[in-house]
């Protein structure tokens, strides 16, 4: 069960000063929200990971949360950075391909993975026009005219769906 | 590979300890600080300007003077308040502020179409230079403020809070170095002075989003 806002702003309030059984509390509900939000964004695998690095922001940046307001838009905010950042990381180092020893590739070659497989429940939002746009032109690197030849749109159609699409993306990930 | 969310929770517990909330009005302190610091710097090593020391300051001067301490205070208010992140919050007020100093390059712009029509072009004078390297020197006072206040919070988007902290910057520097500047122009303030605070913007943009994430 979900601790209603204006328990776990008290809860916050609480923590930031040093009340632990509040803090416990705070963390308990905190990571059932979390399961929640992130259950609609990325896929099962990864769910866990991002609960717990976000638990860790949570503990690291306790003071930016201000008691005066409702803490769910403060650990929305703290959830979708660590979402946004996971999904910049994990494209990084599956772009670089600069690796230092097979650890290390096995480790961000599942995280690849992972982000991609995030991605791919996020697309399925999307119609399959916008979709297949930006998976080639942004992901796949080809340039407009590509994209246009290979799915049958034209340039100017492409180059909408694109924008419309990573609106719509960003709108998705944005949403608390 | 996660730990066992329950140990984890334990863990954290463990470790609290007691913190003080990030409040606005000391991260807008930390920043008034800084670009009072730079004003006072830029007044006792340069002097100030001759109509200033007379009492009657030149009014185009004042006005964009009083425009960039404006837009230097909005932008850096925008920037502390991303030290405490919430969904659904707006900081667009300092957006208005910019446009509004905005209106100097503008109608620095407007005179020179102006001139050129009339056939006599004119330019910016070459010496501005000196207004914008001292400007956005004097500026790195408030960077170095803001960026040290937004690491002890935690910024949802390290690009928005570059972009913010590089304005307050540069408006912040080219305030104080209004104060001795002199130059009562519009072509010089319209073209080096706003310059100061686009290019501080842009390098804030650029550079600081390194330093901000977390």
């Amino acid at each position: 069960m979900i601790a209603d806002e204006a328990t776990l702003a008290r809860l916050a309030a609480l923590a930031q000063r040093g009340d632990r059984q509040a803090y416990a509390a705070m963390l308990g509900a905190c990571r059932s929200w979390l399961l929640r939000y992130y259950r609609r964004k990325v896929h099962p695998e990864a769910i866990e990971d991002l609960v717990q690095d976000t638990l860790l922001s949570v503990h690291r940046k306790l003071a930016s949360y201000d008691p005066a307001r409702p803490l769910i838009p403060w650990l929305a905010a703290i959830a979708r950075y660590r979402f946004v950042d996971h999904l910049r990381i994990a494209y990084r180092a599956a772009a670089d391909g600069v690796l230092d020893d097979d650890e290390t590739i096995v480790e961000d070659a599942e995280q690849a993975v992972i982000a991609r497989l995030s991605l791919d429940r996020l697309f399925e939002a999307l119609p399959q026009a916008q979709c297949r746009a930006i998976e080639l032109v942004r992901i796949e690197g080809l340039s407009i005219s590509e994209a246009a030849e290979s799915t049958g749109q034209s340039e100017s159609l492409v180059k909408v769906n694109i924008h419309r699409g990573l609106k719509r993306l960003a709108a998705l990930i944005e949403r608390a | 590979m996660a730990d066992d969310p329950d140990d984890l929770i334990a863990r954290l517990v463990a470790d609290l300890r007691p913190v003080a909330p990030l409040r606005q009005r000391d991260g807008m302190g930390l920043a008034v600080l800084a670009l009072a610091l730079g004003a006072v710097l830029v007044a006792g090593a340069l002097g100030l300007r001759h109509d200033l020391m007379a009492g009657r300051p030149d009014p185009l001067v004042l006005t964009a003077a009083g425009l960039f301490l404006v837009l230097a205070l909005a932008s850096a208010w925008a920037a502390v308040d991303m030290a405490r992140p919430a969904v659904g919050i707006r900081r667009d007020g300092w957006g208005w502020t910019a446009l509004m100093a905005a209106v100097l390059p503008g109608a620095a712009l407007a005179v020179m179409a102006t001139d050129a029509l009339a056939g006599q072009p004119a330019g910016p004078d070459r010496g501005g230079w000196a207004c914008l390297v001292l400007g956005s020197g004097v500026g790195l006072l408030t960077a170095v403020a803001l960026v040290f206040w937004l690491r002890r919070g935690a910024p949802g988007s390290p690009e928005r809070a570059g972009w913010l902290t590089g304005v307050a910057a540069g408006a912040a520097g080219i305030f104080a170095v209004s104060l001795w500047c002199p130059h009562d122009s519009i072509l010089h303030i319209g073209v080096w002075h706003a310059a100061t605070v686009a290019v501080m913007g842009l390098l804030g943009r650029l550079v600081l989003p390194k330093l901000l994430r977390w």
